[in-house]
């Protein structure tokens, strides 16, 4: 009389034929999109990171529109960079911040082996992560990106007059200010793979997305844009600003630049995650 | 509607309403001023957009599963000890034509300078409950992983069916496994977590729904992990184990935690599914629940096999003796020493005998008019015969408790 329903039930075929690749990515992209989208914790923050990056977006630019027009000021407003300022501080740090645990929490939590033993093909399951997370970041950075575009030219209308999108360099400067998101939420996945520890992991994406930037002003006059041009904040400034400074690359030499961080993170995951045990 | 996908419109309208107004914008404007190459990224903006839509609101596809035969009566639920579920959902079984064995063959997995598995070879054979016993530190866990293709082997191979696990490209489906209960995300559900899981090997919701039902967790599939006791951890492991239905199980002290009604269920569990023909490796530390549960053992020590017997062979082979009390002790003890036994007074009072059966015991007693108050056989339990068996290759052993508790009173 033990479990007579287990019994009863015919036995069957096998699992069936193989899934075609395709179907393969999307299964992964699809689990990984769930284990993103199910975690309150992660809508609250990019909530809040949101609601912060735009109430300061409206305060920058209030500062700016208040400020003295005509006179001493050597530079006029740059009112391109100036719509990413708090886009730049608020919310790239959370964005990288939780793409980083994308990785470290499973390791954290030991949900890693179910990951792989559910997928033991290491590299899909860093591929569908970065897909997940690099879109997500993508979608959310170019959604605020325009949102605060947007919100900076209506309050600098009445002094400075605001930019329209068709002004040269606008709608690139608002592209890639998204991209930028992107591109260290990709670097922030690189380092939480390597890394799998997330205090460290987050010290090293901060590094490559903040830090390298500020040791290279200090370094004296030609070799802190010589150096600099290749860290991920002066090639993002060099998306987004319509006096560029000489020295710095070109909106497209930044764009390779932007693209090699995060390509070289998730380079260093793919060889380190099928050669380590989990 | 699914939940989560109202979210998921108002996301995509607001982002939609952004690029009708960057056009409104761009049209007020002076437009011919855009550069031409300026559209197309624009338009490839709205291509993440459409694939997040089509994962979040793609259409699921369950697995192909067996037609429904008749539902299961009411009473096999009680059957299975699924409390709080009133009926028992029907769980179509997939089982490969072919029986599936797991081959361990001269496995040796090093951690530096440690041997934490050192030239192991054992199969587990379908159709019956392999317990996989060990001291703390004797590789169980290790070899776990290397078969799970989760650490490389030193050297040696561990195939399931013949094929490393890196192989399968759905493994779910053919081996469940459960290495540790605790090892589950606490801020998402339950039903999340086994969602994600099934989704990454084509399992549909529907499925995820019975294991739910299965093992009782239904009625908290939405609450957070992390507010699980380590029993429902435990179930919801032994779900995320069944969700393709597998013919193989592979468990790492699953019975951690759970109460006794839970035990005698997921006993129950192993014992129906090993009687279908599935592989079924269970370790544990509970050996009265071994002795119960495994058809056969597995016995490693120090990384190395110890014991690849049958549960009732193991059990019976060790030691076994006759207790018997009498008012004369002396008298019988004198007889049976002179019969050839091995005689050793109880604690308890009365003798221990070896060498001799009862019967053989009581017919001397009677024949020399020597009363007998108690007289019974004492088989070794699966315990002792463990202890017995890898009292040498222990790597933990405890201390006496006494002197500790001592200095601990000294010092306060």
């Amino acid at each position: 009389m033990t479990a007579p329903q287990l019994q009863a039930a015919k036995p069957a075929g096998t699992a069936g034929p193989a899934p075609s690749p395709l179907v393969r990515a999307r299964d992964v992209l699809a689990s990984e999109w769930t284990k993103l989208s199910s975690l309150r914790s992660n809508r609250w923050t990019l909530g809040a990171a949101a609601a912060v990056t735009l109430v300061l977006t409206a305060v920058v630019a209030a500062s700016f529109a208040a400020a003295p027009h005509s006179g001493q000021r050597a530079a006029p407003v740059d009112r391109l960079a100036t719509s990413f300022l708090a886009f730049a501080e608020y919310l790239v740090l959370p964005v990288t911040v939780l793409s980083v645990l994308v990785f470290t929490s499973e390791y954290a939590s030991g949900l890693i082996r179910t990951t792989f033993t559910a997928v033991p093909q290491r590299r899909t399951v860093l591929a569908a992560k970065a897909a997940v997370t690099g879109a997500a970041a993508l979608v959310i950075g170019e959604v605020l990106a325009f949102a605060c575009f947007f919100l900076t030219q209506a309050i600098l209308s009445g002094r400075h007059g605001g930019l329209s999108l068709a002004h040269p360099g606008a709608v690139r400067g608002v592209l890639a200010a998204g991209f930028v998101l992107a591109a260290c939420a990709l670097v922030g996945v690189g380092a939480g793979a390597v890394l799998r520890h997330t205090a460290g992991a987050i010290a090293a994406a901060v590094t490559v997305v903040y830090l390298l930037a500020v040791l290279c002003l200090v370094l004296p006059a030609p070799w802190n844009l010589r150096l600099g041009r290749f860290t991920l904040p002066f090639a993002a400034y060099a998306e987004v600003t319509a006096h560029p400074p000489a020295g710095l690359f070109s909106p497209w030499l930044s764009l390779l630049v932007l693209i090699a961080w995060p390509a070289a993170a998730l380079l260093a995951a793919a060889v380190v995650l099928t050669r380590r045990d989990v | 509607m699914r939940p989560g996908s109202g979210a998921a419109i108002a996301v995509v309208a607001v982002a939609l309403a952004f690029v009708v107004y960057c056009l409104v914008d761009l049209s007020r404007a002076r437009v011919r001023n855009l550069p031409k190459w300026a559209w197309a990224p624009i338009i490839c903006l709205t291509i993440p957009w459409g694939g997040i839509l089509y994962l979040i609101l793609g259409k699921d596809r369950t697995t192909p599963a067996v037609p429904d035969p008749a539902p299961p009566p009411d009473v096999t639920a009680g059957a299975l000890g699924v409390h709080s579920s009133p009926a028992a959902p029907h769980i179509p079984r997939r089982i490969p034509a072919g029986p599936v064995q797991i081959d361990v063959d001269g496995l040796t997995k090093r951690f530096g300078p440690v041997t934490a598995v050192d030239d192991l070879s054992f199969a587990v054979r379908p159709g019956r409950v392999t317990g996989f016993l060990g001291p703390n530190g004797a590789g169980k866990s290790t070899t776990l992983r290397v078969i799970l293709g989760l650490d490389a082997p030193t050297s040696g191979t561990a195939l399931v069916g013949g094929r490393r696990y890196q192989e399968f490209i759905r493994p779910l489906h053919e081996v469940g496994s459960l290495l540790d209960a605790t090892a589950v995300p606490a801020g998402r559900a339950a039903w999340s977590h086994l969602r994600a899981i099934a989704q990454s090997n084509g399992i549909g919701q529907r499925r995820v729904r019975e294991v739910l039902e299965l093992t009782g967790l239904e009625t908290v599939a939405s609450r957070r992990i992390g507010e699980f006791s380590l029993g429902m951890k435990q179930r919801l492991g032994i779900a995320a184990a069944l969700l393709a239905n597998p013919p193989v199980l592979l468990l790492d002290e699953p019975a951690n935690g759970l109460d006794p009604e839970g035990i005698r269920w997921f006993r129950q569990l192993l014992q129906a599914m090993a009687a279908e023909g599935r592989t079924i490796l269970v370790s544990s530390h509970l050996m009265s629940e071994m002795a119960q549960t495994a058809d056969h053992l597995i016995i490693i020590g120090r990384g190395r096999l110890l014991a690849d017997v049958a549960t009732e062979q193991f059990v019976s082979g060790t030691s076994h003796d006759v207790l018997v009390q009498s008012p004369s002790a002396g008298e019988l003890a004198s007889l049976l020493t002179a019969s050839g036994a091995v005689v050793a007074p109880e604690n308890g009072g009365g003798l221990a005998v070896t060498g001799m059966n009862a019967a053989a015991v009581g017919d001397l007693a009677v024949s020399h008019g020597i009363a007998v108050h108690q007289l019974v056989t004492r088989h070794g339990s699966l315990e002792e015969a463990y202890l017995a068996l890898t009292g040498a290759s222990t790597d933990y052993r405890a201390g006496s408790p006494l002197p500790e508790v001592q200095t601990a009173r000294a010092a306060r």
